[in-house]
């Protein structure tokens, strides 16, 4: 879903590591998805795909990665046309994540076809209003494991019910960045994964934890987060399910080690944050965060340099000041479009989906 | 009626006289559909399949989808063959319209859909006990088979004794929290309303409230993975006791230790419930040679007796539990280590353990 805010520094990386180290530990041949989850873009159009019941990331190279404008990019009834394409019903198809390649501005979907455990996973993007399928059979890839040692080693007995949700994915500078959530043990899994992927990936896995009030200390998994520059150095601001927003230093990403983010606001209660993009407007940074009952918020990120820990019982949410966009309703999935856009996927009132250019505030 | 529209009425009758109608089929496995016969088809250069032959979706409406279903042409003999994408679906209606100079012809079918019977039903939720802890951190939801994914939180309720349902008590996420086969939910309790010190928690407070009791509801309606509802609904009532901030201490549990050459079981008193799918797979026996005791798993007794049915009879000597520091107990509290640290009262607990595990001593006495 995330394609960093550290567009100089990205770019840099990119033009540094050409287009053929990217793709050399790729193969040719079927990128055989056990599910589609969380989508993100990393350089050069490679499209990071998670794919939690097959326990991995897929690095698909799309092939899309000539700079344009993304045509027409609104679709409404987005699920019935969806439906209509892949020969089902509406009720069938589950969209499961948006990202939009950051070089192309082609919109990318994971989907499924039903619902069961043997549903299609699916890989659709939007081009000129129609749309097309992202054909798996055969197309340059790589992925990554996400085993769980020592918890996986620990199933000997079989019949593991065991499985893990990908709750986010980002690319940052040669990383892959994907917050797990188990189905058994409460523990908050955030793993950086060196990209390319080697064979036997390079995979740090680390524990987090929430600090509340800088006392009471618990695993916090990571619900959705973004990559964003904080002075000099490299930062994930993620939210926790518990709902705090937080900053996590990348430098702090180390194997084994602790890691206990700085909670920078609180959300309030009732409500799930859903996806955060960071743009620029005016010269200053921005903070743009969908959630499922407190609307879309748009939050000041020129201070999270300077600005106080909550060390603090507060009596809603407060931090780092925000305003609520009231006019933006039902937003389930977010994502950058452009410099001056974000594609934004609403649930309408009839239970509908539309997909939505829609310029920044 | 103007000469214009009278040379055009004549055209179209004209034209509609002259058309060829062609047959269209559905055939093979995996199905495709064949225009058969088609003279045109053999004749043309480069045709634009998608302009002669499209299949669409008839959707409730009467209407057909707004596009045509994906798929992939080709020509066998004389006939023109659309092979779709994705299979195709049960219960629902696809036309094909084919259109090729004076050739015409529609086709239109309706993939049988198996009259299922409601079968499906909730076997279990764990814990099984009738007393929980106020912060209880979750639920798992058995199916008697594969269930659909996307309506977990509408069908899942939680309702007070006064028939008032308790509002947003559980973690909603679109991922949804099942196994590979779909038939276990893990419902995770909202953790922003468990955490001391969180703004939910201040705000609203726990979901669940000592002395009072509670109803787990799951909706008859929610539909299984072939889209049948459930056999009925499915009720689990439990009270609620007070909050459980203990870390676990196997030190405190009871091994009644089996006897040598014999295929006994052996029973460890918990003392109180554990997770119960943590308890399936974080503790193993190991012999005084560290080899891993090979065995089976129960648990009884509202997942308070961990039981071991070992596959060779036992070899008289110390053994070992080897238990994983990650186990849990209901309110998410690990072995040495509380679900909520107070890092000012025990700042020697924070943060990982650097040994994983946590071994428990026994004998296996002689015969």
């Amino acid at each position: 879903m995330k394609f960093t805010r550290l567009f100089a520094l990205t770019l840099a990386t990119a033009g540094a590591i050409a287009a053929a180290s990217l793709t050399s530990g790729m193969q040719s041949g079927k990128a055989d998805l056990k599910s589609a989850g969380p989508l993100a873009f990393g350089p050069d159009g490679i499209l990071l795909v998670g794919d939690p019941m097959g326990a991995q990331v897929f690095a698909i190279d799309t092939g899309d990665s000539k700079p344009g404008k993304g045509g027409e990019a609104d679709l409404l009834a987005l699920h019935e046309k969806i439906a209509a394409h892949l020969g089902s019903s509406a009720d069938q198809i589950l969209v499961n994540d948006l990202a939009v390649n950051p070089l192309s501005k082609t919109v990318y979907l994971s989907v499924q076809r039903g619902r069961g455990p043997e549903a299609t996973p699916l890989l659709l993007r939007v081009r000129n209003g129609k749309i097309e399928d992202v054909k798996l059979e055969n197309i340059l890839h790589s992925s990554a494991s996400l085993s769980n040692a020592p918890a996986d080693e620990k199933d000997r007995r079989g019949n593991s019910k065991r499985s893990e949700a990908i709750t986010d994915i980002a690319y940052l500078d040669g990383k892959v960045i994907v917050a797990g959530l188990s189905n058994e043990e409460f523990a908050s899994t955030l793993r950086t994964i060196d990209f390319p992927f080697a064979k036997l990936s390079t995979t740090t896995s680390v524990e987090i934890f929430h600090g509340a009030h800088g006392k009471y200390e618990t695993n916090s998994p990571v619900r959705t987060f973004t990559t964003y520059s904080i002075g000099s150095k490299s930062h994930l601001l993620a939210a926790y399910t518990c709902t705090p927003l937080v900053k996590i230093p990348m430098s702090d990403l180390k194997p084994g080690s602790k890691i206990m983010g700085t909670t920078i606001a609180e959300l309030g209660n009732r409500n799930r944050p859903l996806d955060m993009i960071v743009y620029r407007k005016g010269g200053a940074d921005f903070i743009l965060m969908n959630n499922s009952s407190r609307g879309v918020m748009k939050m000041s990120a020129a201070n999270l340099d300077s600005y106080q820990a909550i060390t603090k019982p507060i009596a809603d949410t407060s931090g780092v000041p925000f305003e609520t966009l009231a006019a933006w309703k039902g937003v389930e999935q977010l994502d950058r479009f452009d410099d001056t856009h974000a594609m934004m996927l609403f649930r309408t009132e009839g239970g509908g989906l539309d997909l939505k250019k829609v310029a920044l505030p | 009626m103007t000469r214009l529209s009278l040379v055009l009425a004549i055209l179209a009758v004209l034209g509609h006289a002259q058309t060829t109608t062609v047959s269209i089929k559905l055939v093979g496995d995996p199905l495709v559909f064949r225009v058969e016969n088609s003279g045109m088809i053999q004749r043309i250069n480069n045709p634009n399949f998608e302009r002669i032959l499209r299949v669409f979706v008839i959707q409730p409406d009467g209407k057909p989808g707004p596009e045509p279903i994906a798929g992939e042409y080709a020509i066998e003999r004389n006939h023109l063959l659309f092979k779709p994408r994705f299979k195709l679906q049960p219960g629902i209606t696809y036309r094909a319209s084919f259109k090729l100079a004076d050739e015409a012809g529609t086709y239109e079918t309706t993939v049988p859909k198996p009259a299922y019977v409601a079968t499906t039903f909730v076997e279990r939720v764990y814990p099984s006990a009738a007393v929980l802890p106020e912060n209880q951190l979750k639920f798992y939801i058995l199916f008697s088979a594969s269930m659909s994914k996307g309506e977990a939180a509408k069908r899942i309720h939680l309702v007070e004794e006064n028939g008032v349902e308790v509002k947003l008590p559980f973690l909603e996420i679109d991922e949804e929290l099942w196994d590979k086969q779909q038939r276990r939910l893990t419902v995770l309790f909202d953790p922003g309303r468990i955490k001391t010190g969180v703004t939910p928690n201040e705000e609203v407070g726990m979901a669940l409230k000592a002395g009072r009791r509670y109803t787990l509801v799951v909706d008859e309606e929610w539909k299984d993975a072939k889209e049948v509802p459930l056999k009925g609904s499915f009720k689990k009532q439990f009270a609620v006791g007070p909050p459980d901030r203990s870390p676990i201490d196997p030190k405190a549990w009871q091994i009644d230790p089996p006897k040598a050459g014999t295929d006994q079981a052996l029973f460890v008193r918990l003392l109180e419930s554990l997770d119960a799918a943590l308890l399936q797979r974080f503790i193993d026996v190991v012999d005084e040679k560290g080899h891993l005791v090979m065995g089976k798993v129960t648990i009884e007794e509202d997942e308070r007796v961990w039981i071991f049915k070992p596959d060779q009879p036992w070899l008289a000597g110390k053994h070992s539990l080897e238990i994983l520091k990650t186990l849990e107990d209901l309110a998410g509290n690990k072995i040495g280590r509380a679900f909520e640290v107070d890092r000012v009262d025990q700042p020697s607990i924070t943060g990982p353990d650097a040994s994983l595990t946590y071994s428990l001593p026994f004998t296996v006495p002689a015969q």
